[in-house]
């Protein structure tokens, strides 16, 4: 049952669409039918080039990331272990997050030109902010006696680190990852959309441009399964990384 | 007294009836190249017909797609898009009929034609030298993007392949093209005169020159439902538009003067009104050879249709003024 129930909403959600696609309330070339949306899927994984755009959007969203993942693992930390560092660069990073950073890709375009440079920048701006401020809540959050008991029993502040603080921190950093993971895919594909010649959101774009619903909304769900994947292997490795604090919810 | 004010009260109950039972047209409008048809919103004196006949909503679209959305959704009765759009959109099944041109990339001094333009002192001599480069366009799958690649194609190069073409927004297009982020870059007016005035461009090749002819820009499109149910309504607001045109072409300072008092247009005044303009039909008769050509074009070069389109099926003129 448990099993089941993940796609339930998933099933119902594609039964109305159906229903309004079948409808003639709207025009299919708006409102295409599950099947025209699963032939043009069908043609999207026949494609070998359509893979490769694929490829290409993951590189980009992945590389943006990664770059994210290591600069904000070590500002977090930093921040959240010095008070100096912490009150220099909180304000920053607190008045700045709510800033929409897409509205500054025509700026990265000029500066790392149209190809993947720009795109791999901006995503690595929009997904450092969660994983700053996350990890920088989780180092701040150090229990204490932990602390206390590895320096009492003679640890180094490299090896407190290494043993107890980044340890302790981890959740929080896998929390950051999985904010930040959808929105790395989200950047790049609305990057890909503004200013690029290839990429999933180009296909996106050039379907829309097309009159193409079907077909966009094939690279649509192509989007999403990429995403839920990602999210799914980070979840894997959070389980596998972090096996002392599996989540599991009392539910009243 | 009493029976004269009277008069005055049933005439002007009745004009408003009249003008409530008059058809709305919802048009959805660009923002480039449509002079005539804003004038018919901003000189309503111009068009005798308007609330009586028909009443006239304009909608401002800033791309083809989200206004083809608007349309296909039943939000619009009508529109203004590229020829060369609207047929694909056609061929997809869209409810369309052109029924009048807007404006074409004419040839002759006089007339303004979509120009694109490379660094003046950069190494880009011929459209061949864009090999390995990349070629901004406003848009993917538009005319700027089709005029790209039949400009590629004639100088031997595949678009995608040897060169690459990226959408951007016009304003950012000329910097882009100076500081090589772009080999070579759309223009249009107004953006057009700005960047030459600025200087350091140079034309590399025009939309004209790139297909070879003489052919549609934009044109006006209802739906097939709208014109069957308030053919007068279509034939009234036409009757309008061919005489809003004439007056356009007539006296172009003037009107231009009044489209920017009313916000319809940003650029600097001065520098509006003395832009060369794109080439208009004062009868505003399509000229349905060319968008054939393109059709031909569009099949067999660019491979952005599946199948043939009838554009004699698709353009009606008769709901023009005789």
């Amino acid at each position: 049952m448990s099993r089941v129930l993940p796609f339930v909403p998933v099933a119902v959600a594609m039964a109305a669409w159906e229903a309004a696609a079948r409808s003639g309330k709207w025009s299919p070339l708006l409102f295409p039918s599950l099947e025209r949306i699963g032939n043009e899927l069908a043609r999207f994984f026949t494609h070998p080039e359509m893979l490769q755009e694929a490829l290409l959007s993951l590189e980009r969203a992945l590389g943006g990331f990664a770059l994210a993942a290591a600069a904000g693992i070590l500002l977090g930390v930093l921040m959240g272990r010095s008070r100096l560092v912490g009150e220099l660069l909180d304000p920053l990073f607190s008045g700045t997050y709510a800033v929409p950073k897409l509205a500054l890709f025509p700026i990265f375009i000029f500066v790392f030109g149209i190809g993947s440079l720009s795109k791999v920048a901006l995503v690595f701006l929009e997904c450092l902010y969660p994983i700053v401020v996350m990890t920088y809540a989780g180092a701040r959050d150090v229990n204490r006696t932990l602390l206390w008991s590895a320096q009492n029993m003679g640890a180094s502040r490299a090896a407190t680190l290494r043993r107890v603080v980044i340890p302790a921190t981890a959740p929080y950093i896998f929390a950051g990852f999985r904010v930040a993971v959808p929105v790395a895919m989200i950047v790049v594909v609305i990057t890909e959309m503004v200013a690029s010649a290839d990429g999933l959101g180009y296909q996106v774009i050039y379907a829309m441009s097309s009159l193409r619903t079907d077909r966009m909304l094939a690279v649509v769900v192509v989007i999403a399964a990429l995403g839920y994947l990602l999210d799914k292997v980070l979840v894997l490795a959070r389980d596998r990384l972090i096996y002392w604090e599996k989540l599991d919810t009392y539910y009243v | 007294m009493i029976r004269s004010l009277a008069v005055l009260l049933i005439s002007a109950f009745a004009g408003a009836a009249l003008a409530q039972d008059a058809p709305l047209i919802r048009l959805g409008r660009g923002f480039a190249a449509e002079e005539q048809l804003w004038l018919m919103s901003v000189r309503t004196d111009l068009t005798p017909n308007q609330g009586k006949k028909y009443q006239l909503k304009q909608i401002l679209f800033q791309a083809n797609p989200e206004r083809f959305q608007a349309y296909l959704a039943g939000e619009l009765d009508a529109g203004t898009a590229p020829g060369m759009a609207l047929i694909p959109a056609r061929q997809q099944g869209m409810d369309v009929k052109i029924v009048a041109s807007i404006c074409l990339e004419g040839v002759g001094g006089q007339y303004f034609t979509t120009t694109y333009m490379v660094k003046d002192d950069g190494p880009i001599k011929s459209v061949k030298d864009l090999k390995g480069g990349t070629i901004g366009v406003v848009g993917i799958r538009t005319a700027t993007d089709l005029w790209a690649r039949a400009g590629l194609i004639n100088a031997g190069l595949a678009p995608d392949r040897d060169t690459k073409v990226v959408p951007m927004a016009f304003p950012v297009i000329g910097d882009a093209v100076r500081t090589g982020k772009v080999s070579a870059g759309t223009f249009v007016e107004p953006f057009y005169s700005a960047e030459m005035a600025k200087g350091g461009l140079r034309k590399l090749f025009t939309a004209v020159e790139a297909v070879g002819y003489e052919h549609e820009l934009l044109d006006l499109f209802f739906s097939e439902k709208f014109l069957k149910a308030h053919p007068e309504a279509v034939r009234a607001f036409l009757a309008d538009y061919v005489a809003v045109t004439r007056y356009y072409l007539k006296n172009m300072e003037q009107a231009k003067r009044d489209l920017h008092k009313a916000g319809f247009v940003r650029t600097p005044v001065e520098i509006y009104v003395k832009n060369h303009d794109w080439k208009r039909d004062p009868d505003a008769r399509v000229n349905v050879d060319s968008l054939k050509k393109l059709t031909s074009f569009m099949l067999e070069k660019l491979q952005w249709l599946d199948k043939p389109v009838n554009v004699d099926e698709m353009v009606d003129q008769s709901y023009l003024p005789k």
